[in-house]
Formats: C-alpha cells, sequence, structure tokens
C-alpha cells in the first residue's frame, strides 16, 4: 500500500477541529489535506486513489449529506465518514443507507476516528480495484469487429456454434472462426473467463429471435 | 280548587286562537248562525219580559231583550256588530207589533235599546282585551259600573224622552226612567254574565269536567232550587224578612266551588224563580202594589248579584293567579335545575327565608335551616369569606344590586364556584324588606377555563423550552467543536508520543492548540452571560413591591391551578432601585416557578408561598421567597447555579443560571438556602442613590 496511493480529505468549517484532525491523521501515518467547504473540497481536482473523506454535516453554504448526493452523480471511488455536532438519527440513517462507511459524533475518540478511516480507505480501495477489472475489459472488447460481438453476445447466451449460425444465417465454421478470434482478442482460454469478463464489460447477452 | 281554573275558561293560548280563527271567518256561515240566534234570542227575551210584567200594571221587572243584544256585542267582533243590530230590528219589530205599539214608537225604543246595548259593550270592550271574562275583580267592576249602571242610565234618559215625544202611555217622564232604569240594570246584571260566561267557550269543556264536580253541580242546582222554591213560593208573603237570604249559602257556593259560570247561572235561576213567584202573587214580593214589588225586587235582586259577581272574579282571578304562580315556579324550578342556579329569598320583616331545593344541594344546607349571612359566609371559602362579606356589606348600604364571584368550601372538602347576584328590595318606609338573590354554580365554566389557561401556558412552555432546546443545540454544537479539536490533538499526541519520535516544535504547536480551544470553551459558557447583559435595555426606578404583584397577577391560574396560596410581606415605603422592570419580573417569575415545582409533591395543605421584601440600612433591598417543598440536597447547595445543572427530571439547568446572571447584572447577588421547612432564594439589590437622579422623564 503506497502513500500515494491513498488520501484522506477532512471537510470541516471550524479551523481547530481541522488542525487537530490533520494532526491526528497524520501521527496515524496517512496523507490528511483539509478544506473548510464543501465546495472548497469539489474545486480539486480528481484524486485517483483510494480516499477517505471525513465530512461534516453542518456547515455554511453545501451541507455534509449535499455534498455526499453531488458526489455519488460524480462516480469517484471516495469513502465517506461523517463527523458532527450533534447526532440526530434521521440524518445518520439517511447518510448510512446512501453509503457512508461512519457517522461519528464530536467529541469522538482519536482512535475511533482511525478505525473508521481505515474501514473507508479499504472500502474505497476495493471500488477503485473493481473498476480498473472493469475498464481493462471494456477496453478489450471494444477491440472487438461487430460480427466478432455479435458472436460473444450469442456465446454468452449459451448457444451452441451450430445455432449461434442459425441465428446469424452463416455457415457454423464462420462461427468457429469468429469464436477462436474473440477468445484470442479478450485473452481467455476457457469460456468461463469469456463470462466473466463480459460481465465486467457490461456485455448483456444476446436477445433469441423469437 | 285545582280543577276550577280549566273548565271556568282561562285565557289560554288556545282558546285566543279559536277566536281569531272565529274573526276571519266570520262573515261567512258563521255570521248568519250568529245573527239568526240573536234575532230568535232577542225575540223570546222580549217574550219572557212580557211574562214577567207584574198584573194588572204593565210593569217589566225584567226586560231580557237589551241585556240579549249587549251579550251579543260583548261576544262578537266590533267589525260584525252592524249585523246583529240589523238582526234584531226584526225580532223587535215583531214582538212590539203584537203589543200594539206605533210604529214610531218601536223604531225609538230599538233605538235607545241599541244604544245602551252599544255604550255598554263599547266601553267594556274598549277596557278589557278580548275576549270578555268574568274572572278579574277588574272585569266584573267595569262591566258593573259601566254596561250594567253607566248603558242604563244613560238611555233610559233616551227611552223616557222618546216615550214623552211619541205620548206614549200616562207615565210621567220619571216614572218611565226610574222603572227602565232599575229593569235593565237587573237584566244586565243576571243575563249579560250567564250568557257570556256560558257560551264563551263553547261546550268542549263540558266533557273534561270530573265526575265529582258534575255531582256537586247537580246537588247545588238542587239545593238552589229547592230552597229558592221554599223561600219565594212556598213562604208565606207575611214571613220574616230575612228567610230572604236563605239562598245566600247556596250562591256563595256556587261562586266560590264553580266562579263566575256558577255564580252568573245561580243568580239567573233566583232571579227568574223570584220575579215570576212574585209576578204571580207568591212569596214576600207580592205584598203591596205591582210597582214597588217591582222595585222592591229588582233592588234585592241587585244588591244579591253585584257582590256575587265580583267575588267569583276574585275567586277565578285568584286560582288563575295560583295557577300561573305554579306554572312560573316550575318553569323557573326548571331552569334552576339545568342551569344550576340556586333561588333564595330572606325576608327580614317577616323573618322568612327560603332557597330552591338545587339551592339548598349547591350549598349544602339542611331543607329547613334558616337562612342568614353568617350560615352563607360560613360556606365561603375562607379565601372570599372577607371579601364576600364587604360586598353584601356595601350593597346593603346602598340598597343596590349586588354580584361577585367567590368559591364555596363544602364540607367534604369540594370547592365550588359560584356567582351571585342579589338585590336589596326597600319597603314602603324606606327601610329593607327583603333581599332577594340568585346564585349560579360556574364550576365547570371556570375549570374549563383553568383548564384552558394551564394547557396553553403549557403550550407557551413548551415552545419556550423548545427554543431554549434550539438554544442548547448551537450551544453543544459550539462546545463540541473545540471539544473534537482538543480530542483529536491529544490522540495524535499519544500516537506519536507511542511512535517514541517525539517531533518537539510539533508538539509544542500542539498543546498550544489545545489550550486555545480549552479558552474558546470557556469562552462560550461566558457568552450566555454576555447575552444577558446585552439584551438589558433601559433602566428606571422599580419598586420591588410592584414587581412583585405583577408577577403575582401573571401567575394567578398557575397559583389557582396548584393550590397554592401565596403570603406577601411587603415593606412599605420600599426605595426603588434601579432596574430593568422586565427583568426583574422574570428572577421573580423564575423563582416562583420553581417554588410551585419544588412543591408538586407536597400535600395541597401544606403548600404555600411566603415572599417578603425588605429594605436593608437604606442601601440595598432584600427580595425572598420561601416554598415548603423537598427544599435543596445539602450538597448541592450552591451547585444549583450551575450551567445545566438540574433538580427536576425535565431540567435544563438554565434558569437559574439566567435568573443569577439578571441580578449580578444589576449589582446585586442572588443566594439559595435551606429553611426548616423547603428552599428560600433571596436577592439583595442596591437601592438607586438619591443625588444621582437626573434624569426626568
Amino acid at each position: 500500500m503506497s502513500p500515494a496511493a491513498e488520501l484522506v480529505c477532512v471537510v470541516d468549517d471550524d479551523e481547530s477541529v481541522r488542525r487537530g484532525l490533520r494532526r491526528l491523521l497524520k501521527s496515524a501515518g496517512y496523507t490528511a489535506e483539509t478544506f473548510s467547504s464543501a465546495e472548497e473540497y469539489l474545486a480539486r481536482e480528481i484524486f485517483q486513489g483510494a480516499l477517505c473523506l471525513l465530512l461534516d454535516v453542518r456547515m455554511p453554504g453545501l451541507k455534509g449529506p449535499a455534498l455526499q448526493e453531488a458526489l455519488e452523480e460524480r462516480g469517484t471511488c471516495e469513502q465517506i465518514v461523517f463527523i458532527t455536532g450533534h447526532g440526530d438519527v434521521p440524518t445518520a440513517t439517511r447518510a448510512m443507507k446512501k453509503g457512508a462507511v461512519d457517522f461519528l459524533t464530536k467529541p469522538f475518540d482519536g482512535e475511533e476516528l482511525i478505525q473508521a478511516v481505515k474501514r473507508a480507505l479499504k472500502r474505497s480501495e476495493e471500488r477503485l480495484r473493481n473498476r480498473g477489472e472493469r475498464l481493462k475489459a471494456r477496453s478489450r472488447v471494444e477491440k472487438l469487429t461487430p460480427r466478432e460481438f455479435e458472436v460473444l453476445r450469442f456465446v454468452v447466451m449459451g448457444l451452441l456454434n451450430k445455432q449461434i449460425a442459425a441465428e446469424l444465417h452463416t455457415a457454423e465454421k464462420t462461427v468457429k472462426v469468429h469464436r477462436g478470434r474473440v477468445m484470442q482478442k479478450l485473452g481467455v482460454t476457457s469460456v468461463a473467463d469469456l463470462v466473466r469478463i463480459s460481465q465486467w464489460a457490461g456485455v448483456s447477452p444476446a436477445r433469441k429471435r423469437a | 280548587m285545582k280543577t276550577l281554573a280549566t273548565p271556568l275558561g282561562l285565557a289560554g293560548p288556545g282558546s285566543r286562537s279559536t277566536t281569531e280563527r272565529s274573526d276571519a271567518q266570520f262573515f261567512d256561515r258563521r255570521v248568519a248562525g250568529v245573527a239568526l240566534s240573536v234575532a230568535l234570542a232577542y225575540y223570546l227575551g222580549a217574550k219572557i219580559g212580557f211574562a214577567l210584567t207584574f198584573q194588572p200594571h204593565p210593569v217589566s221587572v225584567l226586560w231580557p231583550p237589551n241585556s240579549i243584544l249587549l251579550a251579543a256585542l260583548l261576544l262578537t267582533p266590533v267589525r260584525v256588530w252592524w249585523v246583529i243590530l240589523l238582526a234584531a230590528f226584526p225580532a223587535h219589530l215583531a214582538v212590539q207589533l203584537q203589543s200594539n205599539v206605533p210604529p214610531m214608537m218601536i223604531l225609538c225604543w230599538f233605538i235607545s235599546n241599541a244604544c245602551e246595548a252599544l255604550i255598554g259593550a263599547g266601553c267594556v270592550r274598549y277596557l278589557i282585551d278580548r275576549p270578555v271574562r268574568f274572572d278579574r275583580l277588574r272585569n266584573v267592576g267595569i262591566f258593573c259600573f259601566f254596561a250594567a249602571f253607566l248603558a242604563p242610565l244613560l238611555s233610559s234618559f233616551l227611552d223616557s224622552a222618546f216615550v214623552a215625544i211619541n205620548r206614549f202611555g200616562q207615565d210621567s217622564y220619571w216614572q218611565v226612567w226610574r222603572i227602565r232604569f232599575t229593569s235593565n240594570i237587573l237584566a244586565s246584571l243576571t243575563l249579560v254574565p250567564f250568557i257570556v260566561t256560558w257560551s264563551g267557550d263553547g261546550i268542549a269543556w263540558l266533557g273534561k269536567i270530573r265526575r265529582a264536580r258534575i255531582l256537586e253541580a247537580g246537588l247545588l242546582l238542587i239545593g238552589l232550587l229547592s230552597i229558592n222554591t221554599i223561600v219565594f213560593y212556598k213562604l208565606a208573603p207575611t214571613a220574616d224578612s230575612a228567610l230572604l237570604y236563605l239562598p245566600l249559602p247556596f250562591l256563595i257556593w256556587a261562586a266560590v266551588r264553580f266562579g263566575s259560570r256558577g255564580a252568573s247561572a245561580a243568580i239567573c235561576a233566583l232571579t227568574l224563580l223570584a220575579i215570576w213567584s212574585a209576578g204571580h202573587g207568591y212569596g214576600p214580593f207580592s205584598t203591596r202594589s205591582a210597582e214597588e214589588n217591582a222595585l222592591s225586587i229588582q233592588m234585592f235582586l241587585i244588591v244579591m248579584s253585584v257582590p256575587l259577581l265580583l267575588l267569583a272574579g276574585v275567586i277565578e282571578e285568584r286560582s288563575k293567579g295560583e295557577t300561573t304562580l305554579r306554572e312560573r315556579e316550575e318553569r323557573i324550578s326548571l331552569a334552576a335545575e339545568s342551569a344550576n342556579l340556586a333561588f333564595w329569598s330572606i325576608n327580614f320583616e317577616r323573618k322568612e327565608s327560603w332557597m330552591s331545593d338545587k339551592g339548598r344541594a349547591i350549598f349544602n344546607f339542611g331543607p329547613d335551616e334558616h337562612l342568614s349571612r353568617e350560615l352563607f359566609l360560613s360556606r365561603v371559602h375562607p379565601e372570599d369569606r372577607n371579601a364576600v362579606g364587604e360586598a353584601i356589606e356595601r350593597a346593603r348600604a346602598s340598597s343596590q344590586t349586588f354580584e361577585f364571584e367567590y368559591r364555596l368550601l363544602r364540607p367534604d372538602g369540594a370547592t365550588r364556584w359560584l356567582i351571585s347576584r342579589g338585590r336589596y328590595v326597600s319597603n314602603d318606609r324606606g327601610g329593607i324588606r327583603e333581599l332577594i338573590g340568585v346564585a349560579i354554580d360556574i364550576t365547570a365554566q371556570v375549570e374549563a377555563d383553568l383548564q384552558l389557561r394551564l394547557q396553553r401556558e403549557e403550550m407557551a412552555r413548551m415552545s419556550r423550552v423548545s427554543s431554549m432546546g434550539e438554544l442548547t443545540a448551537s450551544l453543544a454544537h459550539e462546545l463540541n467543536q473545540p471539544l473534537t479539536a482538543i480530542a483529536s490533538n491529544a490522540a495524535a499526541g499519544r500516537r506519536l508520543l507511542a511512535q517514541g519520535t517525539p517531533d518537539l516544535e510539533m508538539f509544542e504547536e500542539l498543546l498550544a492548540d489545545v489550550s486555545a480551544d480549552a479558552r474558546r470553551a470557556g469562552d462560550i459558557i461566558h457568552g450566555i452571560h454576555h447575552f444577558v447583559r446585552k439584551s438589558e435595555g433601559r433602566r428606571c426606578p422599580v419598586n420591588l413591591n410592584e414587581i412583585v404583584q405583577e408577577v403575582l397577577r401573571l401567575l394567578h391560574s398557575d397559583l389557582l391551578g396548584r393550590a397554592t396560596p401565596v403570603e406577601t410581606q411587603l415593606a412599605p415605603n420600599l426605595p426603588s432601585v434601579d432596574a430593568n422592570p422586565v427583568h426583574l419580573q422574570q428572577v421573580l417569575l423564575n423563582l416562583v416557578m420553581n417554588s410551585l415545582e419544588a412543591m408538586q409533591s407536597t400535600p395541597i395543605g401544606k403548600r404555600r408561598i411566603v415572599i417578603s421584601t425588605t429594605c436593608e440600612d437604606s442601601s440595598s433591598v432584600l427580595v425572598t421567597v420561601r416554598d415548603y417543598g423537598s427544599g435543596l440536597p445539602k450538597e448541592d447547595l450552591d451547585k444549583v447555579f450551575n450551567h445545566f445543572y438540574s433538580t427536576k427530571p425535565n431540567g435544563m439547568g438554565m434558569g437559574l443560571t439566567i435568573v443569577r446572571s439578571i441580578v449580578e447584572a444589576h449589582g446585586g447577588k442572588l443566594n439559595a438556602e435551606n429553611s426548616d421547612e423547603g428552599a428560600r432564594f433571596f436577592f439583595r439589590l442596591p437601592v438607586k442613590p438619591k443625588s444621582e437622579t437626573p434624569e426626568v422623564i
């Protein structure tokens, strides 16, 4: 786990809280950045590594939960830990349902916070890795010709070569050639791997003609 | 007596509407029927009049046609009178022609007869509201004077004049006048009441009479007829004239038991029998000349009938009054029952008192207990007793209507709220005759009112609490920021130490941050004092006694609702302090509310708050609020003023903090201590120096 690959961001309107948290995170070996508002954080360039966001609920301007929604739309991989001055149950429940890692009430125990940060980074990293797999699969699928892509969809559907040939009004031999080329381009050797990579790439199975 | 009023035809709403209906329909077939019967009756009446003439001299003792006409006019609406008169004329004509009277004389007599009936009926109808009844002394009096005396008197002059002008008969003017006058009086007195009372209400009432009444009427009739026959027919003409009064008991019986109907019928029977007997030469009125006999029998009968009619009127009036009174009393008692009213009266002259049953129940008086002011005051709540006593005394002195609201303390300990209204009634000599009044039990309203007020206050308190909650939430948020920073820094410090490579410079920075955050937390707490000081507003000379009174007024319903009496010991001539009156009000309000809350578990009888003001060595004023509640926990004596400290389950622990802040902002000091029972809160405020009053507003 290289330090450059992960980052902890603190968004809180109170300066002493920011200073205290940055010091605590640094003492635990994390790289920390602090922001005084949600808007300031959104202005930062998107970090590509695993990211934990320590987010205050009540702030001037954009509030914590609103930032959570904005980030969801952006589709980035940061995981959020809410920190709040007064923990009210409805806000906490909503935040947790929307995927927050934890909801800490100020003043919280330093170790508790570190544990939450650790969990958030781990989840962020998992999400990041999944996204990498998906991107790789998609780039390979993109190399297929339209005909090969057609054949792939029928294979994923579980059709035999003969059936695929009937569907595509072509010879079984031709299908066999296309299929070999698909396996080669996607870098797999078994049908099972083929199905898995198609799923990563989001390939939908073809629909059998009625 | 009970059944008397109904069959004798009281002016009830039913009979009146019948009259109105007949008014509307009078010109149809009914008017024809009435006209026909009038003509018939007139004819028959004249025949009877001739029959009752004393022979040989044709002197009429009783001349019924005029009375029949009069009765018909009394019973019919004025609009149809002309029909009645027109109908009577042919009858008059027929009768008189048989007696060989010249046509001119016939016409003249009809005119005078009609005049008599019109004068009598006109006066009576003008003075008595329809329908004409003989059930009141006034009505009978009006009838006797106008119809039975004045009308014959006036028309007799006319009659005599006609006779003189036509040179009819041999009698002198005054002879004719006298004969006619007396015979018409007699006819009016005997026949008109009979016709009017027996035909006024139809015959429907006959069906409602009880059998006992019919039996009694039969007995009366037999007795009356027998005694009349004995006196006027069987007795020798020379018998003792005192025996003439033998029918009197029966006549009085008729009047007393059967009212105007009975009396008029009895008089009729007596009259007809007496005249008939005398006319045929029997009885005491047959001894002298026809003229003398006629006069004496007329006088006898007139003297008998007038008092009887009046007696019947009085009797009916009284029984009617009794019925009305009973009905009214029932109505009032129904109203009293349903409205929780207590009616009462004390008559000082007769030394009598009365109170409705409901009232006795409300006041818890025995059914025969004599009412008096002392008895009444003994039921009044001790706290209201003086005020009520004074109100009564004031009303008595000015003889005016009084009204006051007070509480009753019933023997079972329950408190009832009442409003009493009363009036002293003076007698003719200007003294006080009677005290009458009504008391209304308004406990339900008062309690509902109190409930409403308590609810409103509870709502106000809730909103106050929620705004306090808002304040604490933001306060908590404010405090949590530095605390979070301190906690984070501490955790970071521990980690750094554990790593064994303490960067001293960084550590120093860290500790500086921690102490800065701690200071900041302290400042937030102090902010409450600033908040109070900021909203201080304008100061002016304030009399603390007035503040105490004002606060007690504000808390009136609270104190009532919690059954807590407040005792004040206010120093007279208290020097004023320089203060914001609204803030001092807040202080006292808070202290009294705290006392009330502290006594929630104190038994009701023991609850008490004592507020006192004292002037101390002319430089400061001491205000004390003492309760008889649970007192303060010993170890917490000073803690009660701490922020967020509360002994109440729902307390915020802010009230006394703010109170103390206010007192201190005014240069005073607030303290608390336990007394032998309950707690005592007291504060001193400096007196405003006299020299320092340049601001004259």
